[in-house]
């Protein structure tokens, strides 16, 4: 009985319940009694627009008459008091049936965006002295031992301390190859172990890991309104008084003047007060970015915001910063000139000298001996090199312009790749040249965002010349500049981004930020790691990889269409009902179809943002 | 203070907004956002957890009996 009662209750039983008795109200009214039919009609519409009715009387109650539960209310009573009895009640009806499939829609696609987002498990299993045990992963505590079987998901950040695998990363870089790891590797939440068993120690606690940085963008990235969402927010405000005001005046003024009889007049303007409803412009257009940003996500790529989207899809330039996004930024010393000292002695000083840097050139000057002297002290100077003091003994390492600055002549050297003077006691006693390795999809990267239109690229580097002329060449991009200080470089990408619709600026984030931050579209990459990166970038990309970039354009392109297609049909829907109307054309049901069968078709539209396109 | 509820039972985000802006009238409510997609509902307070709880709440049945927060 409560279960039958439930039924009767929930959205499906009352659409069925309501359409028996207007079914039988129909029968009623033609064939055997017309005050029975009415009653009967009256069943149905409490029925149907029980729940309505009190929502208007709430919406009264807080003064707010252009509720969508109020205008249903007053058209459906409006409609009975003029006679129009099915009609009245074929209003509630339709506009439950319309909720009930507007709910179901935005219910899958919160689920489908939720599935998209479940990468994290709530468990995590546990090595105690005791043994495993399963425990909550926001339980967690940093250096903790976890277990990951075949077929699970890492359930923190982690190091491996035991075991290797291979491990499927999709869910967090949108790349489908998996990688090995081993003991050393440091594998995310959300990764998949394919084979093996591992054992781990965890670094991060659980709303720390990179799994729930990322659902955390994901969720405020709604915060930032597209230019499309504000425009229909604006457009809402204004437009559902003024439907109001001209409903008004349709009911009163034609009988005014003698031209039609009240009755009619007043059914007019009841049907324009239906259409008035924007409910399905005010939920298409989000719901459109909301599933590009989750289908962004599914591909490793995170847009911070609706307003993102349309300043990617209509990208005119793109720069580059050089080292560590167009190459891979692994250096290696690839010659080691000595000028007077021994090669040992000299590779001490610089590895000891650059222990004091994080550019990324100096990982790998770094290693580059074992015998490290202590520093008296350090001075980094940004675009340059370093310089260093060991008692006395005066070592800098750097580029040209840092030799000119303390008097050294930087004699050029034969070897290619960037080079690395060093000075000690103002003497140049060597030159190391290191290179650095392009990456493999630069060069269709760029091309591909050139067929998708894009008109300008750079290359904005701190390096030398030939080297970025090298790369420039190798992955053909149109401008190449080269040897610019971090502010010079800032300068040359504000004359571009002043020069063009929209420009991106991609970096690693190391030393971009506020580059990042200038650019119409920042994007950082590979650096879930970089929280100045994730703040100031506008887009950020999980992988390294730079396909994802055209990639990108086109989500954002796709995205944009279905928000303004969206648009488009709404509002061409309605005003095309709402003229109708006007000359006594739209009845009811079509009124109806306006405002939830629009809200329908244009949520389904909008799920289509979900599934990001491809590229070929 | 910043905090963040889950907020179910919403019918559109014309609602959503509406109630937002209702709930950022109380007194002690500095700011409130509803996301309607995501079911959030974010608000900045001066309140203690449990008054804002009780307040936010009240609200929310006041606007619609079928609407629930749950932080």
């Amino acid at each position: 009985m409560k279960r039958l009662f439930d039924f009767i209750k929930s959205e499906i039983g009352r659409i069925i319940l309501s359409i028996v008795l207007f079914a039988t109200a129909i029968v009623f009214e033609r064939f055997i009694n017309i005050y029975a039919g009415l009653g009967l009609y009256i069943a149905a519409l409490l029925v149907s627009g029980g729940a309505v009715f009190v929502g208007a009387v709430r919406g009264i109650l807080r003064r707010d008459l252009l509720d969508e539960k109020f205008l249903m209310s007053i058209a459906s009573i409006g409609a009975m008091i003029v006679g129009e009895w099915s009609e009245g009640v074929a209003v509630m009806l339709f506009f439950l049936v319309g909720e009930t499939f507007e709910h179901f829609a935005v219910r899958r696609s919160r689920s489908s965006i939720r599935a998209l987002m479940d990468i994290c498990p709530d468990e995590a299993c546990l090595l105690t002295d005791n043994g495993e045990e399963i425990v909550d992963s926001e339980d967690v505590e940093v250096g903790s031992i976890i277990v990951i079987r075949p077929g699970e998901r890492v359930p923190l950040d982690s190091i491996v301390t035991l075991g290797s695998a291979d491990v499927d990363t999709s869910s967090m870089t949108g790349e489908s190859i998996p990688i090995s790891v081993s003991v050393g590797s440091e594998v995310s939440a959300g990764y998949i172990v394919k084979n093996g068993v591992l054992q781990a120690k965890t670094i991060r606690i659980a709303e720390e890991s990179a799994a729930a940085r990322i659902l955390s963008l994901v969720e405020n990235a709604n915060e930032n309104k597209s230019r499309e969402e504000s425009f229909i927010t604006k457009f809402s405000r204004f437009y559902t008084p003024i439907v109001v005001i001209i409903a008004i005046l349709v009911a009163i003024l034609p009988p005014i003047f003698g031209l039609r009889t009240l009755n009619d007049s007043i059914y007019t303007a009841l049907t324009f007060l239906v259409i008035s409803c924007p409910c399905a412009l005010v939920i298409s257009v989000p719901m459109a970015f909301f599933g590009g940003i989750g289908g962004a996500a599914s591909r490793g790529i995170l847009f911070k915001g609706g307003n993102v989207f349309s300043k990617v899809a209509k990208v005119e330039s793109v720069a580059f910063d050089k080292t560590g996004t167009i190459t891979n930024g692994n250096f290696a010393i690839s010659n080691v000139e000595c000028f007077g000292v021994d090669k040992e002695s000299l590779l001490s000083y610089v590895a000891s000298t650059e222990s004091a840097s994080n550019h990324p050139i100096a990982e790998c000057l770094k290693n580059a001996s074992k015998t490290k002297i202590t520093y008296n002290s350090a001075t980094e100077r940004p675009g340059e090199g370093i310089i260093a003091d060991f008692s006395g003994t005066i070592c800098a390492v750097g580029n040209a312009r840092l030799m000119s600055e303390i008097g050294v002549d930087a004699i050029d050297s034969k070897n290619a790749g960037a080079r690395v003077y060093v000075a000690i006691n103002n003497t140049l006693s060597g030159i190391i040249t290191i290179s650095d390795e392009v990456k493999p999809e630069a060069g269709s990267a760029i091309q591909k965002l050139r067929a998708l239109g894009v008109k300008r690229t750079y290359i904005l580097s701190g390096d030398r010349e030939e080297n970025v002329k090298l790369v420039a060449e190798k992955v053909g991009v149109d401008k190449a500049e080269f040897a610019l200080t971090p502010e010079q470089k800032y300068e040359r990408l504000e004359e571009i981004i002043k020069s063009s619709r929209s420009t991106m600026y991609i970096g690693d984030g190391i030393n971009d930020s506020p580059s990042l931050a200038r650019a119409d579209v920042g994007v950082a990459m590979g650096s879930l790691g970089q929280d100045s990166a994730i703040e100031a970038a506008d887009m950020v990309v999980m992988t390294d990889n730079l396909s994802k970039l055209p990639e990108s354009v086109l989500i954002a392109r796709k995205t944009i269409n279905i928000s303004w297609q969206n648009i488009i049909f709404a509002l061409g829907t309605k005003s095309l009902i709402l003229i109708l109307g006007l000359f006594g054309l739209a009845n009811m049901w079509l009124a109806v179809f306006a405002d939830v069968g629009v809200a329908v078709l244009a949520i389904l539209n909008s799920m289509r943002a979900l599934r990001a396109p491809k590229m070929k | 203070m910043k905090i963040k509820y889950t907020i179910t039972g919403l019918d559109c985000p014309n609602c959503a907004a509406k109630l937002a802006s209702q709930m950022s009238l109380i007194d002690g409510i500095d700011s409130a956002k509803i996301n309607f997609l995501t079911e959030k509902l974010t608000v900045e307070t001066s309140l203690d957890e449990q008054t804002a709880d009780k307040l936010l709440s009240n609200a929310a049945k006041a606007f619609d009996k079928g609407i629930k927060i749950e932080r």
